[in-house]
């Protein structure tokens, strides 16, 4: 009981006081998953908008199969990241691995299923009436895309906050990827599983706190942006 | 508005990312390494050195032994920094790696609760290897292919025993070695760990660890530290000048004395002894 | 080459093996007013869907200014719109709903055409034009939809009852606003409508539909 406290204490001491450490910590969890929350939508959604739209011969499979990539563990896409961008593996000549933008694509990988998930629901659940009304207004495919995801942009951002939960706490691919180094690719939940593997866990309990933060400002500025955008 | 503010949001982290992103422009070099050596904290003491003296920035993962030689096969990393010196010679004699240096040792220890219920006093290391092996007590294990596992596997076959791994009383962790040691003191069990993260271990709690050391300064037990360069001739991409230049650093006299010198606890965690 | 705007032969129009229209022969003018009527499930809605380009017939023929449907350009069909039943607004501001027509089509100029569309359907643009789809009634809503619609000045617009789910006064404002457009720019109407009296008085033909098979009034 007392680790949270103490936990408590130290996540207090530890922001305020600038430890540079902790700062690093935040910075490329920051960096990784912005570019991979980032990439997973604009990738995903239009990706989720044709699933959730077009009747095709295949769709339900596909459905399924996306479903089911949901369940995949960070750990094996860890694995399966690190085979390819080791230098023995296929993409080894791009330096990837011990990068950010070697975890930000392995964390992409993670979030996509998600967004594609969620895109697909939310279009099938629009309006019947969107499409006619646009197509009535003279909209072309690329136009009745972008307004149609719009359109679905609360659903969107579900989506969004969803990609981003999954991936701001996982550690296999951080960690696979990544490989935790100090200064250059430690992220908040690689440090934590540092820490509680050194027995520190007031530490592990301080840096959780300091994630939660971070989520937490997150989803106040999308609540925020929600509201600018007319919900 | 909502263009604008997004517009505006990703060009700050562009911005922002433009600097760990664009690589160093400084030498980089990646090490890879065993837990132990990251535990002690003796890595974050040498990577600022290493820097101030030579511009060389090390960048290092600690994965235990076993991955380590692994990466090194696959070409991930430039250099190494383990303690298994039976499978380093097997690895350099293989054509994996290149330059095998020693740099410092200590020894292992086998720690356990302060009521000694394995009664492991005053034994050699053998004969406390096949005390544990009466499974009075939980012995507990890092399980995962590093330079302690090999040396406690090797010690099981030289006591004469085959390695306990179905037993109940036998705990394979599978986590670096404070973590193992954590499983240790909860189960109220035995464990081997190298004196350097021993010692670190004990600072953690003030001088005052739950598990005290039972085994020591038996030959067997010495612990050999070695860098490896990772062969070039094996691997195209691997900095082996820079390699060069860290092995020489690591081995010259005012490193040699800092290495010395790493204290916690007023003890010596490390003992140098590049030849 | 038949020089009425619209020409159909011979068009039939099957949903899972019920034909619901059956139309022999069907000319519309250019700048006539044509009312539609029938009773529910006569096949109106589904014959203005295909006037309006959203729909394929099963088969026959659909000319419009001369040339077969496969030959009229995205552009061509532009020209036409269709403002339906349940008014249906996008998820933006009036302002924003009433320029998307034209901001699609590559106009960014659009604060005058909107103001004016939306004087054109009774509704004040400075009380309503940064007002959001939510707090609007079904009446002004529907007006909106309208607003959007002329202010493309279209060659064609349908209207499939376009006041059944609306209040007294946006009722009026819509027709008197849709009568606009034909005489100012000689917009096409076809018009479907419960309201016999109404369309008797300003409609050039009434057409009938029953079991998806037409019949002239009038």
């Amino acid at each position: 009981m007392d680790y949270i406290l103490s936990g408590l204490i130290h996540a207090f001491e530890l922001l305020f006081q600038g430890d540079p450490e902790t700062y690093s910590a935040v910075k490329t969890t920051v960096l990784a998953s912005s570019l991979s929350v980032g990439a997973s939508m604009v990738i995903g959604a239009p990706l989720g908008f044709c699933l959730g739209y077009a009747h095709f011969p295949g769709r339900r499979l596909i459905r399924v199969i996306v479903d089911t990539l949901l369940s995949l563990p960070t750990v094996v896409i860890g694995l399966l990241c690190y085979a390819f961008m080791s230098h023995r593996g296929p993409l080894g000549g791009l330096e990837l691995l011990f990068t950010i933008p070697g975890m930000a694509i392995g964390q992409t990988i993670l979030g996509l299923p998600i967004v594609v998930a969620m895109t697909a629901t939310a279009v099938e659940n629009l309006d019947y009436r969107l499409k006619q009304t646009l197509l009535t207004l003279g909209t072309d495919p690329r136009q009745l895309l972008l307004t149609s995801l719009w359109e679905a942009r609360f659903a969107l951002a579900l989506a969004g906050a969803a990609a981003y939960g999954r991936i701001v706490s996982e550690v296999g691919i951080s960690m696979m990827v990544g490989g935790n180094i100090k200064w250059h690719t430690r992220t908040i939940t690689t440090a934590i599983a540092l820490e509680t593997g050194k027995g520190q866990f007031a530490m592990g309990i301080a840096l959780g706190l300091i994630l939660i933060t971070l989520a937490l400002l997150v989803n106040l500025a999308m609540s925020g942006l929600k509201r600018l955008s007319g919900q | 508005m909502v263009r604008k503010s997004v517009f505006l949001f990703l060009t700050a982290l562009a911005l922002w990312m433009a600097g760990p992103l664009s690589g160093s422009a400084a030498d980089s070099l990646m090490l890879a390494t065993t837990t132990s050596t990251d535990n002690t904290g003796l890595m974050d003491i040498l990577a600022p050195e290493l820097k101030k003296d030579t511009g060389i920035e090390l960048k290092w993962t600690a994965i235990g032994t076993g991955k380590a030689l692994e990466m090194g096969k696959n070409c991930d990393v430039d250099v190494l920094l383990v303690h298994a010196p039976a499978a380093e010679k097997k690895y350099v004699a293989d054509g994996f790696g290149k330059d095998r240096t020693q740099v410092m040792y200590n020894d292992f220890v086998i720690i356990g609760p302060e009521n000694d219920p394995a009664g492991l006093k005053d034994s050699s290391v053998l004969e406390a290897i096949r005390k544990l092996g009466a499974g009075k007590a939980a012995f507990v294990s890092r399980g995962d292919n590093s330079g302690t596992n090999k040396k406690e596997i090797f010690l099981w076959k030289e006591a004469g025993l085959a390695v306990p791994d179905k037993e109940k009383w036998y705990v394979q962790t599978g986590q670096g070695m404070i973590a193992t040691i954590n499983v240790a003191t909860e189960k109220g069990g035995y464990t081997m760990t190298d004196r350097g993260t021993f010692i670190k271990f004990a600072d953690n709690h003030a001088g005052n660890p739950p598990l005290r050391v039972w085994v020591e300064n038996d030959p067997a037990l010495f612990n050999q530290y070695s860098i490896i360069a990772v062969n070039p001739a094996n691997c195209k991409n691997v900095q082996y000048e820079l390699t060069r230049k860290f092995t020489d650093w690591m081995t010259s006299k005012k490193i040699q004395n800092l290495i010395g010198n790493f204290k916690l606890l007023n003890k010596k965690l490390y003992i140098p002894n590049a030849r | 080459m038949n020089k009425s705007l619209y020409h159909l032969e011979n068009l039939t129009q099957v949903y899972r093996d019920r034909t619901v229209l059956d139309v022999d022969r069907l000319n519309i003018e250019v700048q006539t007013i044509t009312g539609l009527i029938g009773p529910n499930g006569s096949g109106k809605s589904t014959l203005m869907r295909i006037l309006a380009f959203l729909e394929k017939p099963a088969a026959g023929r659909v000319t419009f200014q001369g040339r077969p449907l496969s030959q009229v350009s995205p552009v061509l069909r532009r020209e036409v719109t269709m403002l339906s039943q349940e008014p249906y607004l996008l998820k933006r501001s009036v302002q924003a709903n009433v320029s998307y027509g034209l901001k699609i089509r590559g106009i960014s100029d659009t604060q005058h055409p909107v103001r004016q569309a939306l004087e054109k359907v009774g509704l004040d643009p400075a009380r309503f034009s940064q007002r959001s789809w939510r707090e609007l009634s079904g009446g002004e809503a529907q007006r909106v939809a309208l607003a959007a619609r002329l202010v493309l000045k279209p060659k064609v617009l349908l209207l499939d009852e376009p006041t059944a789910n609306v209040d007294r006064e946006s009722s009026e404002l819509i027709l008197h606003a849709a009568l606009e457009a034909r005489n100012q720019w000689g917009t096409t109407l076809i018009i479907i409508s419960h309201q016999l009296t109404w369309l008797r008085q300003i409609a050039d033909h009434i057409l009938a539909l029953d079991y998806g098979r037409l019949t002239r009034v009038r």
